[in-house]
């Protein structure tokens, strides 16, 4: 019956991004557990089966995808699985497929610079600052992913980490900042 | 007035002990129960919390207890003070008395959506394990209880650490993501001056 009823919520958002939204493409097969914010002006692509969810009876988990400017790319590819994920855009994110999200935030900007008036950084560029993320990643909850770093496939990204580098296929990364981690 | 805002509190408690005691046969939650935010509990497997505990607000985030098994056990002890605390549960999670927490995540496997994940990854994950937290622990804001860590008795953990995997004695304070460096508090406290 929920999942039903998501199947439902995930058809009516599509048909209303066709008429509303001219920016926000979604593949069919979209599930709505819980809420899902799209907002600004960028180009959002989600591909097939994704769906969306978060702990139930908790108002603050929701998925929330957002591009900053104009010119901002947010692609998710199939099958991926976002549990009160926060994605931020500036440039470009790309996100791979069979991917599982929890609870992290992944963002391609500083927002503000680090100088004393606080204004918008000046020396970020699209080809230094994109975020790339493999197939069949795993984000741990309350993690963040910053600018500028590519995860390889087949990453587990530890609850609690801060990737500040990039990571190479098939490793674990964990801590702050996060450092390739082995089970011991 | 703090009479008042302790009166609100305690009806508030008694109604969610009435909804979990009476409604849920695998919950069961200790008399006087005072509560300021909400309390989700939530799973198939057994909770069981102690008399005379405290749900603050903190950041507007109440308790939150998600069990994803039949044979998954969560026991919280008396006096506890849980604002904000995630608890996500595979096998065991023990806590004990007069234990402090903020906006904290005990969670005793690495991910938690298993059933989603590819047979490549869930064999290179870390297996889930017990975690238990003595009496009288003190865990700070946004602080990290991984799968198969035993945290002694009178402990403190500092902001932002993530303990995994190991024990740590009684008595001291945890530091670092992820938690390497242990400090005796007693030897703290005796370097301030204040013992």
């Amino acid at each position: 019956m929920r999942e039903f009823l998501a199947r439902v919520r995930g058809l009516i958002f599509i048909t209303m991004c066709k008429f509303t939204r001219k920016n926000v493409t979604i593949g069919s097969g979209l599930k709505i557990y819980k809420r899902l914010e799209i907002s600004g002006k960028g180009r959002i692509i989600i591909g097939r089966n994704c769906m969306v969810c978060g702990i139930s009876g908790d108002p603050s988990q929701y998925v929330c995808l957002e591009t900053l400017s104009p010119n901002a790319v947010i692609r998710i590819g199939d099958n991926a699985y976002l549990c009160a994920a926060r994605i931020q855009a500036k440039f470009q994110i790309v996100i791979g497929n069979d991917v599982l999200i929890e609870e992290a935030g992944i963002m391609d900007t500083d927002f503000h610079s680090i100088a004393k008036d606080r204004g918008i950084p000046m020396n970020e560029k699209a080809d230094k600052c994109q975020v790339t993320v493999g197939n069949r990643v795993c984000v741990g909850a309350r993690s963040s992913i910053l600018k500028g770093t590519t995860i390889g496939d087949d990453v587990i990204v530890a609850p609690g980490a801060i990737v500040t580098m990039s990571v190479k296929p098939g490793y674990m990364v964990a801590g702050n900042p996060a450092k390739i981690f082995t089970h011991g | 007035m703090y009479l008042i805002f302790m009166v609100i509190g305690l009806i508030r408690g008694t109604c969610y002990v009435i909804y979990y005691n009476y409604l849920k046969r695998n919950i069961k939650i200790g008399f006087p129960f005072i509560v300021h935010a909400e309390v989700r509990i939530i799973g198939p497997g057994t909770v069981s919390i102690g008399k005379r505990c405290v749900i603050l607000k903190n950041a507007f985030k109440g308790l939150t207890i998600i069990t994803f098994s039949k044979n998954a056990k969560v026991i919280i002890g008396d006096k506890c003070a849980l604002g904000g605390t995630t608890i996500r549960c595979f096998g065991m999670v023990e806590i004990g008395n007069k234990t402090m927490t903020a906006i904290s995540l005990i969670q005793d496997s690495f991910i938690v959506n298993y059933d989603r994940l590819g047979d490549d990854i869930k064999r290179r994950l870390p297996a889930s394990r017990n975690i238990s937290i003595g009496t009288n622990a003190c865990l700070a804001e946004n602080s990290f209880v991984m799968n198969g860590s035993k945290i002694g008795d009178d402990c403190v953990l500092s902001s932002g650490s993530w303990c995994n995997g190991a024990a740590y004695p009684d008595y001291v304070l945890i530091l670092g993501n992820p938690a390497r460096s242990t400090i005796p508090i007693d030897k703290l406290l005796r370097l301030k001056g204040e013992l």
